[in-house]
């Protein structure tokens, strides 16, 4: 019997310049006037499962303005299945979002019951892309929106590679359907820390998947080593890979994320003209290539 | 092979750290292949990358909701964090929630731990409550209009918790510099969120408290008021009717009653 097809992810519903939703200025928004954003992105998990002044917050903020759900603690790649009763409450609070899709990393993130509140990276092996492909495929209808993955930063592969990131990655969104949110920054990092060409990963993938951009800041250590930290502003040379990618996607959903040291909103909202210039190049760029 | 990966990542974050030898050693529990364990040890520095940021992680999470707790226990803190993660490790989706079972882990150790001051757990369950209260699901507010009767029960707001202390614990100063001891007493607290989301805490008498504890397990208002007198060694005198009613406009101004129990009300 052949199996279903998962819902599909593209073309996406978003577009724009959006920003990753925090509480450090949230009640700044809600109370304030309508920001020159496209949409906010959430982490689920912190706002599910629970009452009180951040789900209040979150629904007055949905009035104004599209929200799209980010989870953190799937653990899509660990052995163990996902948490039954984690996902119905996550399927639960993606209706109450009206979050277009849902996207996730391609990590694990909990190991024999424990939650290890981290991305962790899996072994790029045939098994692995065999066996996370498949539960992947299975999440648009567990969740009842389309899936997609979000390709993350890795310090170190685990053991002996037996393929590499690119196709790892390209194999498990094959293998499940499943939409590619494609984090620039992670790709640049990786890069960095691991020697490859970040342009030619890039244009390598499938961009067809693609279903959202993100972009953050990273620090180095004293090591030389990148760690996407969320903490600084969008470095220079992930802009570039940005204007880059959008002019071989065309016009794609962006997000700014800032999860440490988190400055003034009209700081981070400065990072977002700056990304709109960059995002109105480069889709022009994007279009006048097919004229 | 994901399961030994599962096991070296789990133990290498939760557990201490380790050698380049020991983890080896660790590779070699875990069933990995000796060509995956050599690669791993070739990246041992970058491992410990990982396990400062799981630790890191969960760390931050418990200093946001028992910073002072975490104060007055310094390195003893430490000690028992590792404890928790070696031996237990946190099982929840929810960062806020790995705060609630290190506490269910470490509260009957300190007890027996001359080391730990005896109103720690009562502080850290306390300062820990802030966090669990300001979270705690709602249920949709029904129709409450109708007055409270003693043959039926009362609806509580589903966003509170009764707890009880052998310290004084909230009446400590905020402030996670100071060292003041609670006084040993006995504390029965509400502890609720209001309808303006604002975690709130209200002292309750040996009588208030049965009268609550009666209510949120279903009993009748009426049988509450009783018992709870009964439960006290206070006979029913109408002192004690005058306070039980005073108790119920204090918590119906709360939003902490919201009327009679939804399912004893006459349905005509």
């Amino acid at each position: 019997m052949p199996r279903p097809e998962p819902k599909a992810v593209s073309p996406s519903p978003l577009d724009g310049i959006g920003l990753g939703l925090r509480w450090d200025f949230l009640e700044e928004v809600v109370d304030g006037p309508q920001l020159p954003l496209d949409f906010f992105e959430v982490s689920p998990e912190n706002y599910m499962r629970r009452g009180g002044y951040y789900p209040a917050q979150l629904e007055q903020l949905q009035a104004r303005y599209p929200l799209v759900t980010h989870g953190l603690t799937l653990s899509i790649g660990a052995l163990d299945e996902p948490d039954a009763e984690y996902l119905r409450e996550l399927r639960a609070e993606i209706e109450r979002t009206k979050s277009p899709f849902h996207s996730d990393h391609l990590c694990f993130s909990s190991a024999g019951g424990r939650s290890l509140h981290e991305l962790l990276p899996l072994q790029q092996s045939r098994e692995n892309l065999r066996r996370v492909g498949e539960r992947a495929r299975r999440m648009s209808d567990v969740l009842g929106v389309p899936f997609a993955l979000e390709n993350i930063t890795y310090y170190l592969h685990p053991g002996r590679a037996e393929l590499p990131e690119l196709e790892f990655l390209s194999g498990v969104l094959d293998a499940s359907g499943a939409g590619l949110l494609l984090d620039v920054n992670n790709v640049y990092v990786n890069s960095l820390n691991h020697g490859f060409d970040a342009r030619a990963f890039i244009a390598a993938l499938d961009l067809s998947r693609v279903v959202e951009l993100h972009v953050a800041g990273h620090t180095r250590q004293a090591s030389g080593l990148l760690l996407d930290t969320h903490g600084a502003p969008v470095a220079d040379p992930v802009l570039e890979l940005l204007g880059f990618t959008l002019s071989l996607t065309g016009p794609r959903p962006v997000l700014l994320e800032r999860d440490n040291h988190i400055p003034a909103l009209s700081e981070l909202l400065r990072e977002v003209e700056t990304l709109r210039g960059i995002y109105d190049a480069a889709v022009r760029s994007y279009h006048a290539a097919r004229v | 092979m994901q399961r030994g990966f599962e096991g070296v990542f789990a133990e290498l974050t939760l557990g201490p750290a380790l050698s380049r030898a020991e983890l080896q050693a660790l590779c070699d529990k875990h069933g990995l292949p000796s060509a995956d364990a050599a690669a791993l040890s070739e990246s041992a520095e970058r491992l410990h990358v990982y396990r400062d940021l799981v630790r890191g992680n969960l760390r931050e999470a418990i200093q946001l909701s028992m910073p002072r707790s975490m104060a007055r226990l310094g390195p003893l803190f430490d000690e028992y964090f590792d404890r928790f993660l070696r031996e237990r490790a946190p099982r929840t989706h929810y960062l806020r929630d790995v705060t609630p079972e290190l506490l269910a882990f470490c509260a009957p150790s300190w007890a027996g731990d001359a080391r730990v001051a005896s109103y720690l757990g009562d502080l850290a369950r306390h300062e820990s409550l802030h966090i669990e209260v300001s979270a705690l699901p709602a249920l949709p507010r029904g129709h409450v209009a109708a007055p409270l009767t003693l043959e039926q029960g009362v609806e509580l707001s589903a966003a509170l918790t009764l707890v009880h202390y052998r310290h004084a614990v909230h009446e400590l100063p905020e402030d996670e510099a100071d060292r003041s001891v609670p006084a040993e007493r006995s504390v029965s607290l509400l502890v609720y969120r209001s309808p303006e989301h604002e975690v709130r805490y209200l002292e309750l008498t040996p009588v208030a408290c049965g009268i609550v504890e009666r209510l949120l397990s279903g009993d009748s208002l009426g049988g509450s008021v009783q018992g709870a007198a009964a439960a006290a060694g206070a006979t029913l005198t109408e002192a004690v009717l005058v306070g039980a009613a005073q108790l119920l406009a204090d918590l119906a101004e709360r939003g902490v009653v919201w009327g009679p129990k939804i399912s004893d009300r006459d349905p005509g």
